[in-house]
């Protein structure tokens, strides 16, 4: 399948790309069986994630689901950004030929495990 | 970088402003001349060469002057010509065909680490039927050594099958020094010890010469050469025999059965004795184009590696690793630029493990990931060349900004 213009625009465009400094939820996963690799950086305050920043190593799919991601969570409560599925990611980017799956995988256990791994009281 | 939430460092894209063509290795466009010479074979002479009629005569004729033409490419007689679909054909026939018919001999092979997959594949699939496989290592020149084949060498080899120039870095292989070893050791008795090497990928690039290399089996592919993809041959020295692959007819006197691709056969004969003719020329132009390039990166980005032996490898060919990136994301970065390469990333190859080839330079497997193929034809230009100098620093920046793996130089 051909990727989608959303694809295309994110991957020309990366939203939210870099380090957030002021950053209090941080994680970085690596696709154990391909190598990619994605670090997201959030600053969550009042339940609520207020900043976002994401780095990626990989495939463009893996760049683009950094970055699709990146744009879904910012604004939203600690519980929205918990409810996103790697369907919904998928769904976001205008879907992924099956073999590419494995980058909205890596993009949501990213987010999660920053969000959980992370200090209680950001938790819902 | 670092940056604050509310500066999050943005680079869009330019849009491309060129399109430039790298990836000759991969396939070729096909010559005027070429279109040209195979077009009456589509319309009025479409005879079938085994026809005994004037048009199938006509098409016979135009099959035996490609057979000429290929042979002389190569410094063979137009009967050690066998035609085939491609390449991977040509390997498969070489291989199997050999061991098949030798194996009463002896159920070992020697062949490297870097072969195209074709020569791979079967290699695995001769394993599963009991055969023994020594693969040799290419070192982190990407180079094979003489004294290893030699060493390797068994009663029981009944081949060794080497490439004559790598698909992806490029370098050389000493078949000559080798095809000296195995005449030799016939000379000496061992009847049944044969040497094949791919040659798709040097074909119309260096010089070839099979009483040079003392190959007794070599592969071409037609479309590598600025012919159309679906043609391909098969060099087998007089007196090698081989169990054939395809049977149920007597074409290629009986080695390969199937009603010869009259029109692709005509047009591969018509671009080998373009590239006989040209080669001299091309391949200097080739060099100094990819040199000019290769100067270029050296200038403009740092963190990279150069992938393969300097000296001796293909003119047109440059495979470097970009440290900090993933292939793919680089190749479709330079796509959106109008710059066509390829790369050994394992999610390019869909394969989930990162070239072989790099891997068996020694590099790890960040390098085999970020490893690019650039590889130049005769219709690449310098203005090209300025221009993917010019596009390439801006995508490999971009896309190290955004790499994890590039932190430290980037707080």
């Amino acid at each position: 399948m051909a990727y989608s213009a959303t694809f295309k625009d994110h991957l020309a465009k990366p939203r939210h790309a870099g380090e957030l400094v002021d950053a209090n939820a941080i994680a970085e996963s690596t696709n154990p069986v391909c190598g990619d690799r994605l670090r997201m950086t959030l600053r969550v305050s009042d339940k609520r994630i207020t900043g976002v920043g994401f780095l990626a190593y990989g495939c463009p799919p893996t760049l683009v689901c950094g970055s699709a991601l990146s744009a879904a969570i910012e604004g939203v409560t600690v519980q929205e950004a918990l409810n996103i599925t790697k369907r919904d990611l998928l769904d976001l980017i205008g879907g992924l030929p099956s073999r590419k799956h494995h980058a909205a995988a890596l993009a949501i256990e990213t987010l999660r495990t920053a969000i959980e791994s992370s200090c209680s009281e950001i938790l819902p | 970088m670092r940056v604050g939430s509310t500066e999050l460092a943005r680079t869009p894209f330019m849009s491309a402003k060129r399109t430039v063509y790298l990836d000759h290795s991969a396939t070729t466009p096909v010559d005027p001349r070429v279109v040209a010479a195979m077009t009456p074979y589509l319309t009025e002479k479409f005879g079938n060469p085994s026809s005994v009629h004037m048009l199938g005569q006509e098409a016979r004729a135009g099959v035996d002057r490609a057979r000429r033409e290929v042979a002389a490419l190569i410094g063979a007689k137009p009967n050690e010509v066998v035609f085939l679909s491609g390449g991977t054909e040509a390997n498969n026939l070489a291989i199997r065909g050999i061991c098949e018919a030798s194996e009463a001999h002896g159920k070992h092979i020697i062949t490297s680490q870097i072969e195209h997959s074709s020569v791979r594949g079967i290699c695995e699939a001769l394993e599963k039927r009991g055969w023994e496989v020594t693969r040799l290592p290419a070192y982190d020149n990407g180079i094979v050594r003489f004294d290893d084949v030699q060493q390797s060498l068994r009663s029981d080899t009944v081949l060794v099958t080497i490439m004559l120039a790598n698909n992806e870095i490029g370098t050389i292989q000493p078949i000559a020094d080798i095809g000296r070893l195995i005449q030799e050791q016939r000379a000496g008795g061992r009847k049944h010890l044969w040497l094949h090497t791919d040659a798709v990928q040097a074909a119309g690039r260096i010089s070839i010469d099979v009483d040079e290399l003392g190959c007794d089996l070599l592969s071409l592919s037609a479309h590598k050469l600025y012919a159309p993809k679906g043609a391909g041959a098969l060099y087998v020295r007089r007196g090698v025999r081989l169990v054939n692959q395809n049977v149920g007819g007597h074409q290629e006197r009986d080695r390969r059965a199937g009603t010869e691709a009259v029109p692709t056969i005509v047009a591969f004969g018509a671009a080998a004795k373009i590239a006989r003719e040209e080669l001299e020329q091309h391949s200097a132009y080739l060099k100094k184009l990819r040199d000019a390039f290769e100067d270029g990166v050296k200038r403009v980005i740092d963190d990279v590696v150069f992938n393969g032996d300097a000296s001796h490898r293909l003119p047109h060919l440059s495979n470097i690793s970009f440290r900090y990136i993933e292939g793919e994301g680089l190749l479709i970065g330079l796509d959106l630029q109008g710059v066509a390469v390829s790369t050994g990333s394992a999610c390019s190859s869909g394969t989930l493990e990162p070239s072989p080839v790099i891997l068996a330079l020694g590099r790890d497997d960040e390098l085999a990931r970020g490893s690019i193929r650039f590889s130049f034809g005769k219709d690449n230009t310098e203005q090209d060349v300025e221009y993917v100098l010019e596009v390439l620093p801006k995508v490999v920046g971009k896309l190290r900004e955004l790499s994890p793996l590039n932190k430290a130089l980037s707080v």
